[in-house]
C-alpha cells in the first residue's frame, strides 16, 4: 500500500476506504504546512489550515476526478488560505488586492530566514509560484492546474518571479 | 545567442533541464561574458539558499486532530454537528459545575446565617471537599471517555489527557490499556503518541515494551520502536530481536529496528 501512487490511493479513499487517507496525510501534511507557513508566516494559522485542507479532502473525497493529486491538494490549500484572508479582511476587497504579507516586528526578524524574508517581499501571486515550484518541486504542468493557467505562461511567470526574488535576496545580503 | 536569452536560461541550466545543444551554447557564452557569469553566480547563491532552507515541523496536534476527524467521518457523523454537540455538551457540564458551586455557596451562606454558632472552619472544610469532588468528577469523565464505544470519543479522551501536566496512576493505566488493548488502530496510535511524553515513568516504559510484543500494525510498531530508541531503553532489545526473527514483521519495520538496535546497545 505504501508504494502506490497518490492518485490510486485517493481513488480508493473516494470509493469510501477512508483509512487510506492516513497514508496520504503522512506523505503530504508537512508539505502543505510548510507551503502555508511560507505564504503567511504564521505557524498556528498554518497548522489550523493544514487541518482544514485534510478535512476538506475527507469531506469532498467523492468529487476527486482522478487528476493529479498534488494539484488538487494544493488547489485546496491555496483556496483555504484565500478564503481565510478574505474572511478576515474587513472590507471584502477584491482578492487580488488583499495583501496578506506577514507583518514582521524588528525583534521577530531572526525567526525567519533571509530567504523567507526575501520571498515575503514578492507579491502574493509571485510568492505562491516560487514557493510551490522551488520548495514543493511542483512541475509547471501541475502548477498551471493549481493556479488556473497554462504551463507556458506559468513557466514565464516563475522565471520572472525568480528574477525579482534573486534581486531582492542578493541586495539584502 | 543574445544576452537576455542566456539570462532567462539560467534557472533551467541550474536545474539541469537544458538539452545538450542548449547547454553547450550556454556554457560557451558564459565563458566569455562577465556579466552573465555574475548573474549565474547570484542565481546559484539563491538556489543554494532554497536548498538549505529548513522544513518546519507542525505540532503533533495536527495529526491527532486529523485522526479524530477521520474517526468521526467514518461514523458518518458530520464534523460540524459533532463539534457543536461536543461544545454544547462541555459547556453544559461547565455551567452545571458552576451552578453546583454557586448553589453550594448559597447553601453555605444559608447554613451560615441559619446556624450562627457554626464555626467558619467547618465551612472551609466543606469547600475543600467540594473542590475535591469536582476534580474527581472531571477525572471520571475523562476515564469514561476512554471507555466510550465510539473510537473518536476515545481519541478525544486520549487527547484530553494530554492537557494534564502529571497524569496519575488510574489515568496512566487507562492510557496504557488503550495502547495495548484497543481494537482501533487510530486510538492505539493516539495513545502511543501521548504516552511517549511520559516515558520517565517505569509503568509507561514497561507498557511500551509489552506493546512491542503485541502490536501488529507496522505503523504503530515504528512509533513504539522510535520512542524506545529515543529513551535508549535497553530492556527493549530482546523483544526487538524477536520481531526481527518473526517472519510476519514488515521489512521496513525490520530496517527501523536494525538502525535503532545499534544505538541502544
Amino acid at each position: 500500500m505504501e508504494q502506490l501512487t497518490d492518485e490510486i490511493l485517493m481513488a480508493k479513499v473516494a470509493q469510501g476506504n477512508l483509512d487510506i487517507l492516513k497514508i496520504l496525510f503522512n506523505r503530504h501534511h508537512k508539505h502543505v504546512f510548510n507551503f502555508l507557513h511560507k505564504m503567511c508566516g504564521d505557524k498556528m494559522l498554518s497548522e489550523d489550515l493544514t487541518q482544514e485542507v485534510f478535512y476538506k479532502l475527507m469531506k469532498y473525497r467523492s468529487s476527486y476526478n482522478n487528476g493529479k493529486f498534488i494539484s488538487w491538494l494544493f488547489t485546496i490549500a491555496r483556496n483555504s488560505m484565500n478564503t481565510h484572508f478574505r474572511r478576515v479582511s474587513k472590507n471584502y476587497e477584491d482578492l487580488d488586492t488583499i495583501d496578506y504579507k506577514l507583518v514582521i516586528q524588528e525583534e521577530e526578524k531572526e525567526d525567519y530566514s533571509d530567504l523567507h524574508l526575501a520571498i515575503n517581499k514578492l507579491d502574493p501571486s509571485d510568492r505562491e509560484l516560487v514557493i510551490l515550484n522551488r520548495f514543493q518541486e511542483i512541475k509547471y504542468e501541475e502548477l498551471a492546474q493549481i493556479v488556473g493557467s497554462t504551463p507556458g505562461a506559468v513557466k514565464t511567470k516563475v522565471s520572472r518571479a525568480l528574477k525579482k526574488l534573486k534581486t531582492i535576496y542578493i541586495e539584502s545580503n | 545567442m543574445e544576452k537576455n536569452h542566456i539570462i532567462a536560461l539560467i534557472p533551467d541550466y541550474l536545474d539541469n533541464l537544458l538539452d545538450t545543444v542548449q547547454k553547450e551554447k550556454f556554457e560557451s557564452h558564459i565563458k566569455n561574458c562577465a556579466s552573465c557569469t555574475q548573474e549565474l553566480k547570484e542565481y546559484k547563491a539563491l538556489f543554494k539558499a532554497f536548498e538549505n532552507e529548513e522544513q518546519l515541523e507542525p505540532s503533533p496536534n495536527v495529526q491527532l486532530k486529523f485522526l479524530e476527524q477521520l474517526e468521526l467521518e467514518k461514523q458518518g457523523e458530520t464534523q460540524v454537528v459533532s463539534i457543536d454537540r461536543a461544545h454544547v455538551k462541555s459547556k453544559n457540564t461547565w455551567t452545571n459545575d458552576l451552578l453546583k458551586i454557586a448553589a453550594s455557596v448559597v447553601l453555605l451562606f444559608g447554613a451560615y446565617f441559619f446556624g450562627k454558632q457554626q464555626q467558619s472552619q467547618d465551612n472551609k472544610a466543606e469547600i475543600a471537599q467540594l473542590t475535591n469532588e469536582k476534580m474527581v468528577f472531571k477525572q471520571t469523565a475523562m476515564l469514561s471517555l476512554l471507555e466510550n464505544k465510539s473510537a473518536s470519543r476515545r481519541i478525544q479522551g486520549v487527547n484530553y489527557v494530554e492537557d494534564l501536566k502529571q497524569p496519575d496512576a488510574p489515568i496512566v493505566k487507562a492510557l496504557t490499556d488503550r495502547m495495548l488493548l484497543d481494537e482501533n488502530t487510530n486510538v492505539r496510535a493516539a495513545a502511543v503518541e501521548v504516552l511517549a511524553k511520559y516515558t520517565s515513568s517505569e509503568t509507561v516504559k514497561d507498557a511500551f515494551i509489552e506493546a512491542l510484543k503485541t502490536e501488529k500494525d507496522p505503523g504503530i510498531q515504528i512509533m513504539i520502536i522510535q520512542t524506545l530508541g529515543d529513551i535508549q531503553e535497553k530492556k527493549a532489545a530482546t523483544p526487538m530481536r524477536e520481531l526481527l526473527k518473526n517472519e510476519e514483521t514488515q521489512p521496513f519495520v525490520k530496517e527501523q529496528i536494525e538502525s535503532i538496535l545499534t544505538t541502544i546497545i
